[in-house]
């Protein structure tokens, strides 16, 4: 039996338990609601959708907090869980290599999370349709950068639980690196005028600035303060962000093989 | 002929810890070796060794003279094994459990699927096979955990405290099954019961402290000793009040 026909079989498997979970369908739930809270209260609340299709496509794009909390749900546990739950004394005994089982286990999360990023465009192209009739070529770039994003993501979540001795451990990590630690650096560089394009908090925002960059993205949020800000931000180039995703893709994959290969079930 | 499990010299450290100190032990084909020995004398460390689960500090094991360090796939596809209390993925059933380590050692088809049944049957789980892990006791899960030890037909089996969680009736069914299984494979079996070891085995490995401290067919072990209990109690320093 050769190595890819096994990792076909770990990813298959893999993939079958995270449909298995209840945690799938109730992130598919929350999606909904954001989506329709979006939907609901922006006519009740603002007269009636914005006349820019850009501005109503970059509001309804969440598909970065869904990569995010797909991530830690999907990933955070799929090696620290093997260690602290003891499954991996059935899984380890069986004659296959550790990098196919990592491999097999992270295409399987990535599927899953990818899964629930086609779900918000979904909603979006749909909302999109029927309010505006038709649907920006943006939204291909935003979804194309989403799916690398989730990628970088599952990565990094990976890393982190690699190293973790529990699955809370490597989704508080997780959690903190990207959302607190990556937004703190990108926010003082912004301010400071340094370019912030190889943290992991741009490339998130990245997804949704395809619409039109900053400035239409802080209209769309916060109408006319764009020129009240006592410092200009500068919209981060996409090619840029992309090739930093791509990097955080895999030097995080690169380094879960290598902890998780000499890691020892004691 | 080349003995299945040879085990060369073997010491490991958890940090400063010794947990085995140039252990050797060599299993011939188709003996069924217990490893005796008190908590934290090494018996599951030298079984997640020869299970590729730890490394060892310094020595080799070897399963069929391959080095299990060196070339753990290999050596894993010679061997069952059931380490401490396995847990299974709750969301799954026996039958896809099974169906998933199946494939993973190259099962496949019909053959996989008479297979599953055949040891389903024989740890008595025939109700339970579509129902998702989440719902099993303990027990119900050492069950399983012996299907997937046998699932491949492995020539080498390596059990550590198999019995643990089984109730009464389960333990007697599952020294059956070792017992009726063990004619035609190798076990290495660590176990705290003496009585068990007993009843499977016919040669007994006692260690403490990391150290072989006898090795010897039982019956002999009995004849020195007066009983296994004694041998076991002498040798590790207990006292038989």
């Amino acid at each position: 039996m050769s190595e890819f026909e096994r990792l076909r079989v770990v990813t298959g498997y893999e993939f079958l338990k995270h449909i298995r979970r209840k945690r799938l369908y109730v992130i598919l739930g929350l999606t909904l609601i954001a989506e329709l809270a979006v939907l609901i209260l922006l006519p009740v609340l603002m007269e009636g959708y914005p006349d820019n299709m850009m501005v109503m496509a970059a509001m309804l794009t969440i598909g970065p907090s869904l990569a995010v909390i797909g991530a830690v749900f999907f990933a955070g546990d799929a090696i620290a869980g093997e260690f602290e739950g003891k499954t991996g004394y059935i899984l380890f005994t069986n004659p296959v290599r550790r990098i196919t089982l990592v491999t097999g286990k992270y295409l399987a999360s990535c599927a899953a999370v990818i899964l629930l990023v086609i779900f918000g465009y979904a909603i979006v192209t749909i909302s999109l349709l029927a309010i505006y009739g038709e649907v920006p070529i943006e939204t291909a770039k935003s979804f194309g950068l989403c799916l690398l994003y989730a990628g970088s993501v599952v990565s990094v979540t990976f890393f982190f639980s690699s190293l973790s001795k529990g699955s809370m451990g490597a989704t508080v990590m997780t959690l903190l690196f990207i959302m607190v630690i990556s937004g703190i650096i990108e926010s003082v560089l912004v301010m400071a005028g340094e370019p912030y394009w190889f943290l992991l908090s741009t490339a998130g925002d990245s997804v949704a600035m395809v619409y039109g960059g900053v400035e239409l993205f802080l209209e769309g949020v916060m109408p006319h303060s764009g020129s009240m800000l006592p410092f200009e931000i500068e919209t981060p180039d996409f090619g840029l962000c992309a090739l930093s995703m791509g990097i955080y893709l895999v030097v995080g994959l690169v380094l879960s093989f290598w902890i998780s290969g000499r890691r020892q079930l004691a | 002929m080349r003995e299945p499990i040879v085990i060369n010299n073997l010491s490991k450290y958890y940090n400063k810890f010794l947990a085995l100190d140039n252990l050797c032990l060599k299993v011939a084909q188709n003996e069924n070796v217990g490893i005796l020995g008190p908590n934290g004398a090494g018996k599951s460390t030298t079984l997640k060794i020869l299970c590729g689960l730890i490394r060892s500090s310094s020595g080799a094991a070897y399963i069929d003279g391959i080095n299990v360090a060196d070339r753990p796939e290999r050596a894993l596809s010679r061997i069952g094994a059931i380490v401490e209390t396995p847990e299974f993925y709750p969301f799954l059933t026996p039958e896809e459990t099974l169906s998933y380590l199946g494939r993973l050692r190259g099962m496949r088809g019909d053959g996989l699927k008479r297979r599953i049944k055949e040891v389903i049957d024989l740890v008595k789980l025939e109700e339970w096979i579509t129902v998702k892990i989440e719902k099993f006791s303990r027990g119900m899960k050492q069950r399983l955990a012996v299907a997937q030890a046998l699932l491949h037909d492995p020539p080498i089996l390596i059990l550590d405290e198999p019995g643990l969680g089984l109730d009464p009736r389960g333990v007697v069914e599952f020294r059956e099954i070792i017992e009726g299984v063990g004619k035609e494979k190798t076990v290495l079996f660590a176990s705290h019961q003496l009585i068990e070891v007993a009843q499977i085995c016919n040669q007994v490995a006692i260690i403490d402290h990391g150290r072989l401290l006898a090795y010897d067919n039982i019956d002999e072990l009995e004849k020195k000793y007066q009983s296994l209990e004694h041998a076991y109690l002498e040798l590790t320093g207990g006292s038989l009040e």
